[in-house]
């Protein structure tokens, strides 16, 4: 009995954890390059919008997912254009871009509104379901959780394990260094930039085309941020994006869970949980990320001292 | 006037004039591949804004609730914290403030609305000083925290007004009792132009903010802790005190802005009280350069472009959003703009 219970709110914590988690190993990619993007929330958005706008008209939500995945790149390359062109400041440079995305979603969304799509079809029929003991479980999740499982797999392999990986990260620590070796910094914090962008374009269809299957205005509601402020709590690793995430998913999973039991609390309330315990996890780990050596060096300048 | 001082207006209109003509372009751009005339929408939004005696009031309305969050922003802004929290300080404010309306309905003016105020400066305070408290004592980035904080302030005013403070005879509508008018900032009436005191309250707050950091000790202080914090701390300014004091006068400004918003403009506590006036304010405080004086005529331009897409919709079916696109494209002119410029200051 308890055991399902846990096993509901599990499956329940990994549906919604997924879209952060994409948003999050994006985030993770575009950090250890050196450049923070606080525009995650516009890309989720634009991604959001145009995913499910591309699922409702083609009724393939892979297609959709892809889409989604090339309007957050599209909107990227803003920030690429102001930080790297410009040199723009990139917290200021994120939250245009958190604006632009709002406006635009919101703009070319109108239509979608109140639409409806079928999603991915059902695995409980699926051979997955067939296993012992871990089937029901395994049939309840969907493919953007498959998903996000193998980019975390893949984004820790590329980044510990390639050639490639550790220059990126050297990009991240120290790019006058890198830049001595011949490399071009700026080259590799494009490609991040982009990649994130891809990244959290592809969350947030993840988001409408697979877990809510509707599109509402500004239906992240502040996702894509808790996505830059969890991977500080995730030290910049994505191999600890999969168990940060779920602190988000199991808050949410929770709130949901009380709600639909009855618990004798205002939903409204419960609906700040996904919130309240990230942030609080996010404070009791900040101290002791700046200090260890986890953060890339080139990110500190930004996170301290803004003018 | 000498060649120096020409040359000086000259370049400080550089980044306002060339940001404008990019913004112009841009806002062109889009109407154009969105099938409109650029050039009659861009009529149509000057007449929305200040065409005529009514939607110059619009406009001014929309102004006052853009100042106070540009204020809440731009404070912060001089002594280098990015706080994104104004719309959730507006939020608590609001809903600390209406605390004492509903259980004080009957008292007289002179008492219900300084009291209100006071508790909405309180709220607004609070909510502002948590992001500056662990800023101070853990060093937490506060764009991020303030950020979610406003998810959290805007959801406790849902938890109020659908659940304790709801009002039965408004039959399901989700807001508190309709504010009496001994709770209301008073009407100022100049000819068909029609305001509240709310507006040279807040003009007189921005003169009041210029005069302080420009001129005073303690402005000198904010710019020291800015650009010199360990100089600042040899003359003995402590930083986690004064960004605790500078993000609970923020919060408290932005309070101010919802205490408005909710008792003049809408009358009850109510789910939406702000359509985003915290992201409005801070793209003001951006684009006026931080700058207290230069913040009062761009919340008013802001707040005539955002009467105008009410106007647009109705007129042109052209959807309100097209305004968060404007703002962004806008934010987005000047930063280029102004980074550019010192880029080539820098090359010189």
């Amino acid at each position: 009995m308890t055991f399902d219970l846990l096993i509901g709110l599990l499956s329940v914590a990994l549906l919604t954890a997924t879209p952060v988690l994409m948003a999050m190993l994006g985030e993770t990619l575009t950090q250890r390059a050196g450049i923070i993007n606080l525009g995650v929330e516009g890309q989720m958005l634009v991604g959001a919008a145009a995913g499910f706008a591309a699922t409702h008209s083609s009724g393939n939500p892979w297609l959709g997912l892809l889409v989604g995945a090339a309007a957050g790149l599209m909107l990227s390359t803003v920030h690429a254009l102001l930080c790297l062109q410009l040199g723009v400041n990139q917290i200021a440079s994120g939250l245009a871009l958190m604006f632009l995305g709002n406006g635009l979603s919101s703009y070319y969304g109108t239509p979608l509104v109140g639409q409806q799509i079928d999603g991915f079809t059902n695995m409980a029929q699926g051979s997955l379901a067939q296993l012992p003991l871990i089937g029901h479980f395994l049939a309840q999740l969907t493919p953007t959780v498959y998903l996000g499982f193998v980019l975390v797999v893949l984004c820790g392999i590329f980044l510990y394990r390639t050639q490639w990986g550790l220059i990126w990260r050297a990009a991240g620590e120290s790019a006058d260094a890198l830049h001595m070796l011949g490399r071009h910094p700026g080259l590799i914090r494009l490609v991040a930039i982009l990649i994130g962008g891809a990244f959290s374009g592809l969350a947030g269809a993840a988001l409408s085309v697979d877990y809510t299957r509707t599109w509402v205005e500004q239906m992240t509601a502040g996702r894509g941020l808790l996505a830059v402020g969890l991977v500080i709590v995730a030290r910049w690793n994505p191999w600890l994006v999969l168990p940060v995430a779920l602190i988000f998913g199991l808050s949410e999973a929770l709130s949901l869970r009380l709600q639909s039991t009855g618990a004798d609390i205002s939903p409204y309330l419960l609906g700040t949980l996904p919130y309240v315990v990230p942030l609080i996890v996010l404070l009791l780990s900040y101290r002791a990320s700046q200090r260890g050596t986890a953060m890339p060096q080139e990110l500190a300048g930004v996170f301290r001292g803004m003018a | 006037m000498t060649l120096s001082n020409l040359q000086g207006i000259s370049s400080r209109l550089t980044v306002p004039v060339i940001g404008a003509a990019v913004f112009l372009v841009l806002a062109a751009g889009f109407f154009y591949a969105n099938g409109y005339a650029p050039l009659d929408i861009f009529g149509q939004i000057l007449q929305g804004a200040f065409g005529n005696a009514f939607s110059i009031n619009t406009t001014l309305t929309k102004t006052i609730p853009i100042l106070f969050c540009a204020l809440a922003t731009a404070l912060p802004a001089r002594m280098g914290l990015v706080s994104v929290g104004a719309e959730g300080q507006l939020y608590f404010g609001a809903l600390i403030g209406t605390a004492i309306v509903l259980h004080w309905t009957a008292a007289p003016l002179w008492q219900l609305l300084p009291a209100a105020l006071l508790l909405t400066l309180l709220g607004g305070a609070c909510w502002g000083a948590i992001p500056g408290m662990l800023r101070a004592g853990l060093g937490v980035n506060e764009t991020i925290v303030t950020i979610l904080m406003n998810y959290i302030g805007i959801q406790l005013v849902e938890y109020a007004v659908y659940g304790p403070w709801k009002d039965a005879g408004n039959l399901g509508w989700p807001a508190t009792i309709a504010f009496p008018d001994s709770a209301k900032f008073p009407v100022i009436n100049i000819g068909s132009l029609s305001s509240n005191w709310a507006l040279p309250l807040a003009i007189l707050i921005a003169l009041a903010l210029h005069i302080l950091v420009e001129k005073s000790r303690w402005g000198t202080g904010l710019s020291l802790l800015r650009s010199n914090p360990r100089v600042a701390k040899l003359a003995g300014l402590s930083y986690p005190q004064q960004v605790i004091a500078i993000m609970a006068i923020a919060g408290s400004l932005a309070g101010l802005a919802g205490y408005v918003q909710t008792a003049n403009v809408q009358s009850h506590l109510q789910p939406d009280i702000s359509s985003g006036y915290g992201y409005v304010g801070f793209l003001v405080a951006w684009l006026a350069g931080q700058n207290f004086l230069r913040i009062i005529p761009v919340a008013l331009i802001m707040g005539g472009l955002l009467s105008a897409g009410d106007a647009l919709q109705l007129m042109a079916q052209i959807p309100f959003s097209s305004t968060l696109i404007l703002q962004a494209l806008l934010f987005i002119s000047v930063l280029s703009v102004s980074a550019w410029q010192q880029k080539r200051r820098n090359a010189a």
